[in-house]
């Protein structure tokens, strides 16, 4: 046998309490002297060691291990991987790093097998966008009405805190001339080249659809202030090409002669207050994939996706990085499993007896979908939350995909078919995020470009999805609006994103939140794992050979 | 490397199987009995596995060739071992085959794993690539995590996409213990109660498509999976060379199927006999491919129609495959059955194939058959051969259930006089003030009103006759009911047909 700095043999029973025990007293002795990673529980349900604790040394000396035996496994060998010291390994790489050539071995023993860490914690937030009746007779007035009546008091807190205690905060109704006020009201964007259907009506004569374009702004579009009763064009220090319909502002300023309000300041509704943090100390794994694209793939796109599903489910690679992979204790699947190809429209635009008998395209992919999903499920726990293309309903929140599609893999516990904005306890993490849609419609509406920034942005204005009820498909809520940001989570993130990027945001209350842009996988081959213990975040991408390895940037920020 | 013994895991077979000896393949010798099982049925199926030295492995591997290819995750749920001892088993392969100097035309692919640097952020990164670009990738990656064989092949890959196919037929053959050999297991990842967990997919799926008089549903429903599983499938050298193998193993291919499905299944879910199949795919590549793949699809609710004994007549020549292999005699009778009338045969092919199959003088012609059937379901249903079977098909069925919920929007009452007495839900949107949020609603209301048509007595009493007329014959006469449905049902469906037109211009 080998025996390798890196690694220390122990006898099957070993580890557990012992292990722990060991690495206290190490440490105790000489803080950093010895850091045990990597199997953890993994025998007998011992306790567990630690992950990730700062660095180690290399053991000289044999280690001796107590603990419940175990004679399941034997002559298998557990391994303990041993960190060095001066490293901060965060990801997969460093710790598998010895290991990597272990397989370029002829066969010996039986390999092992590394438990899946379990969940500690997990609670589904998702409640407030679970559609329980569902009218849609109402009018959207109400959204906004809710939007604004719920996100006042913190707007007017903000402006407060900006602008002075003895800020004057005015409705529209009681403005007058000349008087510096702040106004806290909903912003409307007045745009000429959004798509509209009244205007597709009005035009009958000739009507020519009206192009998709990659953005609807222009110079001369107008902002308005809306509150409960009237509205005022804005001017002034304020960016009209930024800001979108639908947010909520606080504005200081004073209105004109010509009855526009001329704007000195803006202020947004800022972080949410933050959570009590109470992540794992160890490392855990959250893996976040989106658009699979099912449906319309070449063989390399779904030997990609194979690939994932093989490194979550400890196929692929050597020990170290499938022991690293055992701490995978998640994977949320961000929307657009199907492709968009699956969405034909030929049902609409042909003849009843021309598409009778031809198949749904998406029928194929759903099955697809659910041998990928049973794949997973069988060994780690799978959130699905649906996206634009996915069978569902559009009007966001999307409500889960039906079970009854994915037969094989709802047999499973560790599938959950979750709702579109999506939020969860993980091992004490709060998690948010969407599958993108509303990133993506900012996108079209603001000057900004890039999607980290909006993703940011509209944690800083307070509300997931400010567009919605105006360009966005949204159920008319009328009791709250349940995309008003009330909790600061820790990951917020959005899917289908064109490309990986994160950062770290720190609040001025203690937030802190880790943003992640999950990229379209079918198109970058890219997923990312997100570390629960630091929320350190790394994208993990996958190629084969035909494929160019070198596409896919990637950018992390912090 | 010493002596590594796998416990049988299902059962115990003792019987020899012909399934190699058969058939063309060369590899007999040397190659232990035992491992056929294992090729032919899923994973382990429960023989002592003695694998002694590497001589057996060259073998495996070397059936593997016929395959077109090792990987890894085929070796490992083939052989049953350990995901990572089956990529150890393919880099000694290798080393031992170069040593000798024998490999010269193996080509090995290797996945690699560990960090890049892209765009000065470190990223972890998954490749397979081919050997030649393995140092290169090596030299990209700032740190290794891993570094194996992927997989063995005699011919230079262009692209990964076979890799994919490869893997997909036997992963899909174990999808219900597809984390067997990881090595990462999943103590939460359990099945749903398993009462529960079989009920939910079979009357989801199954029931209503078995009652459903006329195939068509069921092969509306399948007919693409068949479609789009060939293409895939013939590239390569494995399609060219299974397409040789499958003629000669005609025979072979009955056999192993039905010992596939002897099986005992571990969850009787409704994909199972799919799996099984597929993994037959590989030896049997394109041509019995189709075959499998159309021929899977009536199987789908074979469990289901054991419990539903009543429908024998439908049921019978498809019945359960352990009667089917103990009972060679019923069975060629009833392809001979089947022969006769293959007019008939077509309307319904996508539950007698089952049987075709089985019959070796009606290859030819059923594989014709079966490409139609991909073609038809697929947008145009014309058959060249003999459309007006084909073409009846289509409408004769649907008639009944279709006509009838177009005829009547509305619930129907039949009064004393034999008038009908017709009442209509209308939808009428509502406006109204809602005081609590002080806001107008409007909403849509049905309401019934009810009036008098004369036009609809016409249709009416035909209407139910043509509905019922494909069921019974299908459960009484067994014979019968081939010829029945096609010229008793369609001329009344014809006629069916005329009279929802005739209704039509009357009401102008």
């Amino acid at each position: 046998m080998v025996r390798s700095p890196g690694w220390v043999w122990g006898c099957p029973g070993w580890g557990g309490e012992g292990g722990r025990g060991l690495q206290r007293a190490q440490r105790g002795s000489d803080p950093g002297a010895v850091c045990i990673l990597g199997v953890e529980g993994s025998f007998s349900g011992g306790p567990v060691v630690p992950w990730g604790d700062s660095g180690g040394q290399t053991l000289n000396s044999p280690v001796c291990f107590a603990g419940p035996d175990r004679a399941v496994l034997a002559p298998s060998i557990p391994r303990f991987v041993l960190q060095t010291r001066g490293r901060t390994p965060r990801m997969f790489s460093e710790r598998a790093a010895p290991t990597a050539q272990g397989l370029l071995a002829p066969p010996s023993g039986e390999p092992p097998t590394f438990p899946r860490v379990p969940v500690a914690a997990y609670s589904d937030l998702s409640q407030p966008f679970r559609l329980g009746e569902r009218s849609f007779c109402r009018q959207y007035a109400h959204v906004y009405a809710v939007r604004l009546a719920g996100m006042r008091p913190c707007l007017e807190r903000r402006a407060r805190g900006r602008w002075g205690e003895d800020i004057a905060l005015r409705r529209l109704s009681e403005l007058q001339e000349g008087e510096k006020c702040c106004v806290v009201g909903t912003l409307f964007k007045a745009m000429q080249l959004q798509p509209s259907i009244l205007q597709e009506i009005s035009e009958e004569h000739n009507l020519v659809p009206q192009p998709p374009l990659p953005k609807y702004i222009q110079p001369c579009d107008e902002l308005m202030l809306e509150d409960e009763l009237q509205r005022i064009k804005l001017e002034g220090a304020i960016d009209v090409q930024r800001l979108v319909t639908g947010t909520i502002v606080a504005v200081y300023g004073r209105e004109e002669e010509d009855g526009k309000f001329l704007v000195e300041d803006h202020c947004l509704a800022d972080l949410a207050p933050p959570l009590p943090w109470s992540g794992p100390s160890s490392d855990r794994f959250v893996l976040l994939a989106s658009g699979l694209g099912l449906g319309s793939m070449s063989g390399e796109a779904l030997l990609s996706t194979q690939l994932l599903v093989d490194v979550v489910t400890g196929q692929l690679g050597a020990e170290g990085e499938q022991s690293c992979a055992a701490h995978i204790t998640r994977v949320i699947l961000a929307g657009n499993l199907l492709s968009q190809n699956t969405q034909s429209r030929d049902t609409i635009n042909k003849a009843k007896y021309l598409t009778k008998k031809t198949q749904a395209a998406s029928v194929e992919a759903v099955k697809m979908l659910d041998e990928i999903l049973l794949q997973l499920c069988s060994s780690v726990p799978v959130d699905v939350m649906p996206g634009e293309f996915d069978p569902t309903n559009y009007t966001l929140p999307q409500q889960p995909l039906h079970r009854c599609m994915l037969p094989l893999a709802s047999a499973y516990a560790t599938l959950r078919l979750v709702t579109n904005p999506y939020q969860a306890s993980l091992d004490g993490v709060r998690f948010l995020g969407t599958s993108g849609q509303n990133i993506s419609d900012i996108f079209k509406y603001s000057s900004m470009d890039d999607y980290l920034e909006i993703l940011e942005w509209t944690l800083l204005a307070g509300h997931i999805s400010p567009t919605a009820p105006d360009t966005l498909g949204c159920y008319p809520f009328y009791k709250s609006d349940p995309f008003i940001l009330t909790e600061c989570p820790h990951v917020y993130f959005c899917g289908n994103a064109p490309r990986f990027q994160s950062k770290l945001l720190q609040g001025k209350d203690g937030q802190r939140v880790l943003l992640v842009t999950v990229p379209d996988f079918s198109a970058t081959q890219t997923a990312c794992l997100v570390n629960l213990r630091d929320l350190s975040c790394q994208p993990i991408t996958f190629s084969s050979f035909g494929a160019d390895s070198e596409d896919g940037d990637m950018e992390v920020g912090h | 490397m010493g002596t590594v013994v796998f416990p049988g895991q299902e059962r115990g077979r003792n019987s020899p199987h012909t399934f190699w000896d058969s058939s063309e393949c060369s590899v007999r010798h040397g190659c232990p009995r035992a491992l056929t099982p294992a090729l032919g049925g899923r994973g382990v199926s429960g023989f002592l596995i003695k694998l002694t030295g590497q001589g057996f492995l060259t073998e495996v591997v070397f059936l593997g060739f016929f395959l077109f290819q090792v990987t890894y995750k085929w070796l490992s749920y083939t052989l049953g071992v350990h995901v990572n001892q089956a990529k150890q088993m393919l880099y000694d392969y290798v080393e031992r085959k170069r040593r000798e100097n024998s490999g010269a035309q193996l080509h090995v692919t290797y996945l690699v794993a560990g960090n890049l640097l892209q765009n000065g952020h470190v990223c972890h990164k998954v490749a397979v690539v081919r050997e030649d670009e393995l140092e290169a990738m090596k030299s990209k990656l700032s740190t290794i995590a891993s570094v194996h064989v992927y997989s063995i092949q005699k011919a230079l890959l262009k692209d990964s996409s076979p890799l994919y196919n490869t893997d997909y037929d036997i992963v899909k053959a174990n999808l219900q213990h597809c984390s067997k050999f990881s090595a990462i297991q999943c103590a939460a990842a359990v099945p749903r109660t398993p009462p529960e967990a079989p009920r939910a997919p079979a009357p989801a799926q199954s029931p209503p498509r078995h009652r459903d008089p006329d195939g068509s549903s069921t092969l509306n429903g399948h007919g693409p999976r068949a479609a789009k599983a060939p293409p895939q499938q013939q590239k390569g050298i494995m399609g060219m060379f299974a397409a040789k193998a499958a003629a000669k193993g005609q025979d072979t291919a009955r056999e192993a199927k039905a010992e596939a499905k002897e099986a005992p299944g571990v969850s009787a879910t409704s994909s199972k006999p799919l799996t099984k199949n597929s993994i037959m795919n590989n030896f049997f590549g394109k041509a019995a491919m189709n075959k499998l793949k159309a021929n899977s699809v009536p199987e789908q609710p074979k469990e289901e129609k054991e419990a539903v004994k009543p429908s024998v007549a439908v049921a019978e020549p498809e019945s359960s495959p352990s009667t089917v292999a103990e009972k060679p005699g019923k069975k060629t009778e009833s392809a001979r059955i089947q022969q006769k009338d293959k007019k008939s045969k077509m309307k319904r092919a996508d539950r007698s194939d089952d049987e075709e199959e089985r019959d070796p003088e009606n290859v030819k012609k059923k594989r014709k058959r079966i490409k139609q059937l991909v073609s038809d379901s697929s947008d145009e249903e014309d058959v060249p051969p003999s459309p007006t079977p084909e073409e009846e098909r289509a409408p004769s069925p649907p008639p009944g259930p279709v006509l009838k919920t177009e005829l009547e929007p509305a619930a129907t009452e039949v009064s004393a006089g034999g008038r009908k007495r017709k009442r209509r839900r209308v939808l009428k949107s509502k406006m109204f003030i809602d005081e609590e949020e002080g806001c107008m609603v409007t909403e849509k209301v049905y309401e019934s009103e009810s009036c008098t048509d004369s036009e609809d007595e016409f249709p009416k009493p035909k209407a139910p006759a043509p509905q019922k007329q494909p069921m019974l014959p299908t459960k009484r006469e067994p014979k019968e009911e081939r010829k029945n449905p096609k010229k008793g049902a369609a001329p009344a469906s014809r006629a069916n047909k005329q009279v929802s037109i005739t209704g039509f211009f009357q009401k102008k």
